[in-house]
């Protein structure tokens, strides 16, 4: 039953859409239109406009329209073609006939828009842009009337159970045996990237995993014929390479091998399901509700293929964007800059230049998802300038902060210095934002991020800009002109006001959002007592491999309907047969709709929003949604045990044995040694080494920059326990070394016992002498030992003799050489 | 000074002995209770010690000489601080000073506190008789940064006390070391308050975000500010960010009420900074909650997502893959605030079996690397769970083990 209602939404939505008025409706003071009329040779002379609404029509409507290279060379008294809307003997007369072919409650859905949009006389190379110019006008003059809808209307979809469906396989094997030959044979002139007349989609990559992304959105999985790939050759003749129609089979045979080889989703018959729907079966829920009066330029970027992003304000001349380099476009609407840019001629965007001039005051309003927060440059996401030392304006990135440049009479030619958001903020992010610079000659220059000031007052003078502005640049995104300071990002939509949009219409405009979006109405009548029930989502395509569900809320179209008491627990999202595997946000949902808490207006469920992965395409892929439990009905969901955890594989063989780490060296050595690690000498030389000493026990990692950590800070210890010769405290070296004497001359004091009473009890305090078959041979380090004391006896630079302290110094360095050695560092 | 030479001849030296040091050896007590006191005390044991200890050993008893080690100072000065320092900072920094989350783990450690308190135990060490210090300070570290130089031995003068008491956080709002400053001021600091989770599950769960990473939980909690599509790309999201989040941020959410509050201008490293916590009736401007402000931070990013209105949290990773965690069947895995967090942790197989293999590491120099190694976690993991939680017990268990052939 397709039943229509008109109700007013949950309150949410009512606000969303109260202002859908270009600010009238949310008490924001609308500027005046700025916009200067475009010079169309056309003088009306008829009878005056009998009312308020026949004026706004002709301004919005009737002037953009009348020329002879738009709609007046047919539907005028001189064409004579109906209707007459753009007739120029009664402006009256000519809205009598306008209003049979427009919605000023839903413009895009005029039949003025839909009839351009469908190809009928286009002035441009795409039939979108036009629609999308028409709509613009229509708002326009529907801002004027204060007739723009401030309710949706929920209307039934067309009851559909849950098919199985089919869904793109993760490789491009079987794309590549059937559609991609074809594609490679007739397409590869233009779709791949290196052509000299590059064409998006590169449905003929050289790569075929680039090929199969590219082509998803053009196949129809469920329905081959209807794909685009089909479409473009069979009804557009779009470069057919011999007969359109045998053509256009070939291409059809070629994705009906292609889905033949996918098997299709099953549905778990034990599942709790809703109707299914899919996105063309929702209700537009985005209609406008952003402020718009004096946009001069407009990008949203709906093309979705070519190498032209289209200028849609209707204010000519269109500053239509040529996409040169690496840009892809999205199917969310919007493009990304990969490293190339989207420029446009400098004498299409010299409007800017006049236009802004003219009233001394703009906004640069943005939808961008930067690619990342290392960028900078400035990066140029945005620019209006001749080079990268010169420019009108630009909005760039430098690393988390985006930049306002803007030339006046305050500035240099450069537009410099620059209003930037503040560092410590971190307000730029990698994810998609509302930017939008504003200017004018009292403030100066705002940046404002997601509906907020961030850069606070400008501390560059406002100025004025006429004289100062150069009119012979390009308005560009993604780098400069010249090809400096690449960005890399999605910009999603781009508009140009030459009015400085308030803090509030900048408010207005982030709340209104970016991209199409949809109310869907899941049927769930079969499963519960009340009549023409729904769960309804707001529904988007949130990028291309995503969409975003939120704020759901049920609601029964029958207005009388109650729901008595519904226990609603465990909502999930299918999509093509199956329960989406991640994103499920609502899974914990457990709510009861009551008739205390239901009213004709719904119930919300949830304020939450979540993101399900995009399968086939926003037209192709078909949603549903479960329920653990739904009234009496009842799915008992178990969740499988996880797997028991491996054993891990073995390691290789580790070593047994390592080295001491910081600490415990200098521990070890005070141990050693007696002295205390307090000690005021050895503390400043541990604080010195300590980052140098091993940090690991790793045998492997260590390094002679080890070594001589251990070997300063053994030597300081060394010093602080033998002390000098003219020290009044010899108490630790006596008690260390009870037996040697230290007043001895160099060349007595290294007799064969003096060396024994050295040495020993070094071996003893590193437990040598304990019978460790771990510790060194005590043998072997007084070798060693003793070596290093006959070198140092006689390599003085003169006498050994004559240096009063020489022994002290052999005793401290064989002190330093034992404790500093294997004997105390391995453990 | 003229011995240039000498550090030259010293590694000449060091290289032949750690050559001679490498060869098998057979190892008899002496060697086993040298190696142990190495292991445990980090410093070589006076000869005296030796032999007390391969007595004990050649009589069968290990552990007397293993607690025997452990009765050095250095094995709290030393050994426990060291293992101890990384986890008190996100660089893993083992050269940070003293501070009070080593102390206290230092203090439970000597006097057999069930360990698991670490997490969640109205439990702190400062020093006492030590006329000498700076009291404790909530804004300060130098209590125990002069406990450290003046080398005092933590063995003598650490002690117990409440930590309500000494910081005057609320009882039930504290929750062991990670209420402790030196921990408040690692991971509650600016930032999102998820640090102080994600370096917990590291230190003491032995699992960092990779590994817990399960796309399959409900993503319901995960708070407005980590973007759906960062860069644009929603899969980045779907496949990698929810992995974390949609367990993380359910968790994170007991620390609702803390910050380390510090002078972002004038003390930008947070010296001097301090943890807070809003109590009941302490309402945040931005909030209009108990909850702090960071909670709310970029809400933008996705407006769609969870606004953080309280501190419950809830553990999704009771199941899923990460059931194998070991969750106690004795908790609900859900609660109020920090403190039943930390239990919850703490609780788990996880937190036991973490502990043991850092002991392990960190006696035996090296991982579990085999079917008997591992097996010998198990057995003193189970010993660590069935008496007490007693990580002394570990440590000399892991010596006993490693001590040796």
């Amino acid at each position: 039953m397709n039943v229509i209602n008109r109700i007013s939404l949950l309150a949410s939505i009512v606000l969303l859409l109260s202002a859908c008025s270009g600010g009238s409706g949310s008490g924001t003071v609308v500027n005046a239109d700025t916009r200067v009329d475009t010079d169309t040779g056309i003088v009306y002379t008829g009878p005056a406009p009998q009312t308020e609404n026949v004026q706004g029509f002709k301004v919005s409507v009737w002037d953009n329209l009348v020329p002879e290279n738009r709609c007046g060379s047919c539907h005028s008294v001189a064409g004579g073609q109906s209707p007459m809307f753009v007739r120029s003997d009664d402006i009256n007369e000519a809205y009598q006939a306008a209003n049979t072919i427009v919605d000023l409650g839903d413009p895009a859905q005029s039949r003025m828009v839909t009839k351009v949009a469908g190809g009928h006389n286009c002035w441009l190379d795409s039939n979108s842009a036009c629609g999308d110019i028409i709509t613009n006008y229509i708002a326009a003059w529907a801002n004027t009337a204060g007739a723009t809808a401030n309710v949706i209307v929920l209307q039934a979809p067309q009851l559909k159970d849950v098919g199985n469906s089919k869904t793109f396989p993760a490789d491009s094997l079987e794309f590549a045996n059937t559609i991609y030959p074809v594609l490679r044979t007739y397409c590869v002139a233009c779709h791949i990237e290196d052509s000299l007349t590059a064409q998006q989609p590169y449905i003929a990559s050289a790569d075929v995993d680039a090929a199969y992304e590219a082509a998803k959105s053009r196949i129809t999985i469920d329905n081959p014929d209807s794909s685009r790939l089909v479409s473009r050759l069979r009804n557009e003749f779009h470069n057919c390479w011999t007969n359109c129609s045998a053509n256009a089979d070939t291409m059809s045979n070629a994705i009906s091998a292609f889905t033949g080889t996918i098997v299709a989703n099953v549905v778990d018959p034990d599942l709790v399901l809703s109707k299914a729907l899919r996105l063309p079966d929702g209700i537009i829920a985005s209609s406008g509700g952003r402020v718009e009066n004096n946009i001069i330029a407009r990008y949203e970027f709906k093309t979705g293929e070519g190498n032209t992003a289209f200028d849609t304000s209707g204010v000519d001349p269109a500053i239509n964007l040529n996409l040169i380099g690496d840009v892809d476009w999205l199917g969310s609407w919007g493009i990304r800059l990969n490293g190339g840019k989207a420029q446009g001629s400098t004498g299409s965007s010299k409007k800017l230049h006049d236009l802004i001039t003219l009233t001394g005051e703009y906004s640069l309003e943005a939808w961008v998802v930067p690619d990342n927060v290392t960028q900078d440059g400035p990066a140029r996401i945005v620019s209006y300038s001749g080079g990268a030392d010169i420019r009108n304006f630009t909005l760039g990135q430098t690393l988390y902060n985006y930049n306002f440049l803007n030339r006046s009479d305050q500035t240099d030619s450069n537009g410099m210095p620059a209003l930037s958001s503040p560092d410590a903020d971190e307000v730029l992010q990698a994810t998609l934002q509302h930017v939008v610079l504003t200017y004018d000659p009292f403030d100066g220059r705002r940046v404002f991020v997601n509906g907020e000031d961030v850069a606070g007052a400008d501390d560059t003078p406002a100025g004025i800009l006429a004289g100062e502005w150069d009119d012979g640049f390009a308005l560009v995104l993604g780098q400069e002109t010249s090809g400096e300071d690449q960005w890399l990002g999605t910009v999603r939509l781009l508009a140009i006001h030459n009015r400085a949009l308030s803090g509030d219409e900048v408010l207005q405009n982030f709340d209104a959002g970016v991209g199409e979006k949809f109310f869907l109405l899941f049927s769930v009548s079969h499963l519960i007592e009340m009549p023409e029930a729904y769960v309804v989502f707001e529904v988007q395509q949130f990028d291309d491999y995503g969409y975003l569900f939120n704020s759901p809320f049920f609601i029964s179209l029958d207005g009388d309907a109650t729901p008595g008491s519904v226990v609603m627990k465990g909502l999930r999202i299918g999509i093509n047969g199956r329960e989406a595997e991640v994103g499920q946000s609502f899974a914990s949902l457990d709510f009861t709709v009551s008739d205390a808490n239901y009213s004709s207006e719904g119930v919300e469920l949830s304020e939450l929003g979540t993101v399900i992965a995009l399968e086939n395409g926003a037209d192709a892929d078909e949603f549903f949604i479960t329920f653990d439990q739904l009234g009496d009905n009842e799915y008992v969901r178990v969740e499988a045990l996880p797997p028991t955890a491996q054993a891990p594989a073995d390691l290789e063989e580790q070593s047994d044995i390592g080295l001491r780490k910081f600490e415990e060296i200098n521990a070890a050595l005070s141990a050693i040694t007696g002295v205390s690690s307090v000690n005021p000498n050895v503390a400043a030389t541990y604080e010195k080494v300590r980052q140098q000493l091993p940090t690991v026990e790793n045998l492997g990692g260590f390094l002679a920059a080890h070594q001589m950590a251990v070997t300063q800070l053994a030597v300081k210890y060394c010093s602080e326990l033998v002390g000098e010769l003219s020290g009044s405290d010899t108490s630790a070296r006596s008690a260390f070394f009870p037996n040697f004497n230290f007043s001895a001359n160099v060349s007595n004091a290294f007799d064969t016992s003096g060396r024994a009473n050295l040495i020993g009890p070094l071996q003893e305090k590193l437990l040598l002498n304990s019978g460790l078959a771990s510790q060194p041979d005590a043998n072997d380090l007084a070798l060693e030992l003793n070596n290093l004391i006959d070198i140092m006896q006689s390599s003085c630079a003169g006498s050994c003799s004559a240096e009063p302290d020489r022994t002290l110094k052999i005793a401290k360095a064989i002190c330093a050489a034992a404790t500093g050695s294997a004997a105390m560092l391995l453990q | 000074m003229k011995i240039a030479s000498t550090p030259k001849k010293t590694v000449g030296a060091a290289l032949l002995l750690l050559s001679v040091a490498s060869q098998p050896i057979l190892a008899g007590s002496l060697e086993q209770a040298k190696r142990i006191h190495d292991r445990l005390a980090g410093v070589p044991p006076s000869e005296a010690v030796l032999l007390n200890m391969a007595a004990d050993i050649d009589a069968g008893d290990v552990e007397s000489a293993a607690y025997t080690a452990m009765d050095n100072s250095s094995f709290y000065d030393v050994t426990l601080k060291n293992w101890a320092a990384p986890w008190t900072n996100r660089d893993s920094d083992p050269f940070v000073a003293l501070n009070d989350y080593v102390a206290t783990l230092v203090g439970m450690v000597r006097d057999g506190v069930d360990f698991r308190e670490l997490l969640f135990g109205d439990i702190i060490y400062s020093a006492s008789g030590t006329s000498s210090l700076p009291a404790y300070s909530n804004t300060s570290n130098a209590h125990y940064e002069a406990l450290e130089s003046q080398g005092f031995k933590l063995q003598d003068v650490l002690v117990q006390q409440a930590q309500s008491t000494v910081t005057g956080l609320p009882s039930e709002a504290t929750a062991g070391v990670m209420t402790s400053r030196a921990a408040s001021k690692s991971f509650f600091i600016a930032g999102t308050n998820r640090a102080m989770f994600r370096f917990t599950l590291l230190n003491h769960l032995c699992n960092d975000l990779e590994q817990v990473h399960d796309i399959s939980r409900t993503p319901d909690r995960i708070r407005q500010d980590v973007t759906r599509s960062p860069g644009g790309d929603s899969r980045v999201f779907l496949n990698n960010c929810v992995g974390c989040h949609s367990g993380m941020d359910p968790m994170a959410q007991a620390f609702a009420y803390y910050n380390y509050d510090f002078d972002v201008d004038a003390d930008p490293d947070g010296e001097s900074g301090q943890l807070v916590y809003n109590q009941a009736g302490d309402i945040d401007d931005e909030t209009g909650t108990r909850v702090q402000a960071k909670y709310h931070f970029n809400e933008n990013n996705f407006i769609y997502g969870f606004v953080t209105p309280d501190d419950q949290w809830e553990n999704r990773w009771r199941s899923g893959i990460n059931a194998r965690l070991g969750w106690s069947s004795a908790l609900s895995g859900s609660g109020a605030g920090a403190k039943s967090m930390g239990r919850e942790l703490a609780y788990s197989d996880a937190f036991a079996q973490c502990q043991v293999e850092k002991v392990f590491s960190t006696v035996c120099l090296r991982e579990p690397g085999n079917a008997a190694d591992r097996a010998e976690v198990d057995t003193i993991k189970g010993r660590f769970s069935s008496e007490g939680f007693q990580l002394k017990q570990v440590f000399a268990d892991t010596a006993d083990y490693c001590k040796g052939p």
